[in-house]
């Protein structure tokens, strides 16, 4: 496990190492002579890769605030978002996991499931607020103010209004990644040759499924956990602009279209980062769940 | 164990039906974008066609918007906008993800590993975030191509794999066993793979340009008025979906139907991503 923890943490420091050489080359941009041919470029990518290991990461060129300050104002409320939907996307994506894993089940849902599979996210953001204007009768306001901050765990009615549309958003877009890697992993174990000579060698089925099958299923959803966090960002973009909360992502797509190029390599460093993280995280946790080294029959 | 006997060929059935119903879905559309000149009652942003925020009709069946112009029409026109800018962009993604990542897993090793190294970071970035930050570098005339790479890792990623088998595959290793060359070698898989997916491979890239398409034009970076997309329609009914449903529900029943039969004959699974 030491082992395997150690080459898979070596992957993500080369990982993390690559985005942040794609940062540097974009934050280079900002320099006004970079245009002028290579040596120039190489000369601003050296110097913003100089700055970042003195932990200098620039100046955004509309604010003038540092990248830092800018990053420590946006970042928390993506991650409170992206929290808030990793939380509901398993509670949604685990018991729909299990349930359309195989069987009559899944081929009944197949159908819807595909058609909730092709929304894009802004359409699902779009027909969430529809639902809750004229079902529940809140008030939905659709990219018409700007909030700055969201009550991680909310106590009064206006305060739940407020949250649910974007974290249910976000949450659903994590859930059908999350149930992807679990109905995967449970229709490969159920054809699984072990789990029959399992039950010939006198283990009862609960026996089997506790202690066998519970771990191979957990394993594939933690091995999903990268792709949970890359959907639950792809949808915090897209929610942050449809429902106005001025997150990082929203950061981002405002630094891009006004050229700010140190906030927007920040930006995308952080959430490649994220990524890259959650990825090492969730195969490390399915390898300690399932690992080979143990008595398990795979 | 009936079940298993009589589950597997019943699931391989249903996913061929699956598939056929994409391409044929795809068929249709690709026959409404080809005659929505002549299926549209008025061209593209006819002003003042209608009433302003008229309701489904008999005469206007989607409805106008809140400029009147004719929903039904804008939509064909959207429609046909949209799927113009994506066929570049699948073919974009095709050729620099599917094609380049499966020769460059022939490359000699450090080189194949270090550009796997690099398309991987690059997949660890949310594609929309891809296609608005290459859009940014351009401009919104490069938005199709922005699609396309923006999808290229993913698919790279994938052909890069399926060529990592091949190669340690049997046969790859018989014939290089019986002397044939490295370049033979690849143009025999290059076929093989190219004729066994470039239909499934098109369709999957076709779903994915089409979402980061319409998702960039819906903030803003890439369609611009008067030759409005799916994405760009939908945007424009922000301020006023709540009271008048019809002038964002068509245009996202249209865009989500391309998307889900571009799913089918790709063969995707439900919440894989394209």
């Amino acid at each position: 496990m030491l082992h395997f923890a150690l080459r898979e943490a070596g992957r993500l420091a080369l990982g993390l190492l690559g985005a942040l050489l794609m940062a540097a080359a974009l934050a280079a941009l900002g320099n006004r002579h970079v245009t002028d041919g290579v040596l120039p470029f190489l000369k601003a990518w050296g110097a913003v890769l100089g700055g970042l290991f003195q932990l200098d990461l620039g100046h955004s060129a509309i604010s003038g605030g540092g990248v830092w300050d800018e990053l420590a104002t946006h970042l928390p409320l993506t991650l409170e978002l992206v929290g808030e939907g990793l939380v509901l996307a398993l509670l949604v994506g685990i018991p729909v996991g299990f349930l359309f894993g195989a069987g009559p089940a899944r081929r009944a849902a197949a159908p819807l499931a595909q058609a909730l599979s092709a929304a894009p996210i802004f359409v699902g953001a779009l027909v969430l607020a529809y639902i809750t204007f004229h079902v529940l009768h809140w008030p939905v306001a659709v990219g018409t103010e700007v909030k700055t901050s969201l009550k991680l765990v909310p106590h009064t009615m206006p305060e739940l209004r407020e949250a649910l549309l974007p974290v249910l958003t976000i949450g659903l877009a994590g859930a059908a990644a999350a149930q992807l890697g679990l109905r995967r992993a449970t229709v490969e174990t159920m054809h699984e040759p072990w789990r029959v000579q399992l039950r010939r060698m006198g283990l009862t089925a609960w026996d089997v499924e506790r202690a066998y099958v519970l771990p191979a299923v957990l394993a594939g959803l933690f091995k999903c956990l990268g792709e949970v966090v890359l959907a639950l960002l792809s949808a915090a973009a897209v929610t942050e602009w449809v429902f106005g909360y001025a997150g990082a992502a929203d950061l981002f797509v405002k630094s891009v279209a006004l050229r700010d190029w140190h906030i927007a390599a920040a930006v995308l460093f952080v959430f490649a980062g994220l990524t890259m993280t959650a990825h090492f995280i969730g195969t490390c946790l399915a390898r300690s769940i399932a690992d080979p080294g143990a008595p398990t029959p795979w | 164990m009936v079940m298993t006997v009589t589950g597997q060929p019943l699931q391989s059935a249903l996913a061929t039906v699956l598939r056929a119903a994409g391409w044929i879905g795809l068929a249709l559309i690709a026959v409404a974008v080809s005659l929505s000149d002549f299926l549209a009652n008025v061209p593209a942003d006819t002003v003042n066609a209608g009433p302003l925020l008229g309701p489904p009709s008999e005469v206007f069946r989607f409805g106008t918007d809140v400029l009147g112009r004719d929903m039904l029409s804008e939509t064909l026109h959207a429609l046909s906008a949209t799927v113009r800018a994506a066929l570049p962009a699948t073919a974009v993604t095709l050729v620099t993800g599917a094609l380049f990542g499966f020769v460059a897993a022939r490359l000699p090793r450090p080189l194949a590993l270090s550009l796997r190294g690099l398309i991987g970071t690059l997949s660890a970035v949310p594609g929309l975030l891809l296609a608005i930050l290459i859009i940014g570098l351009t401009s919104r005339g490069w938005a199709s191509v922005a699609a396309g790479l923006a999808a290229a890792p993913m698919a790279f990623v994938q052909a890069f794999e399926r060529a990592g088998t091949q190669t340690r595959a049997a046969h790859s290793e018989y014939a290089r066993a019986a002397g044939i060359s490295a370049v033979t070698l690849l143009r025999r898989d290059l076929i093989y793979e190219f004729t066994q997916t470039i239909l499934s491979s098109a369709a999957r890239a076709l779903a994915a340009v089409t979402i980061i398409l319409s998702t960039v034009s819906f903030l803003g970076f890439a369609a611009e008025p008067p030759h409005r997309d799916l994405g760009l329609m939908i945007a424009a009914s922000k301020g006023y979906f709540l009271d008048a449903w019809w002038t964002a529900a068509f245009p996202a029943l249209a865009l989500t139907l391309l998307i889900l039969f571009a799913r089918l004959a790709a063969g995707l699974d439900e919440g894989e991503r394209a």
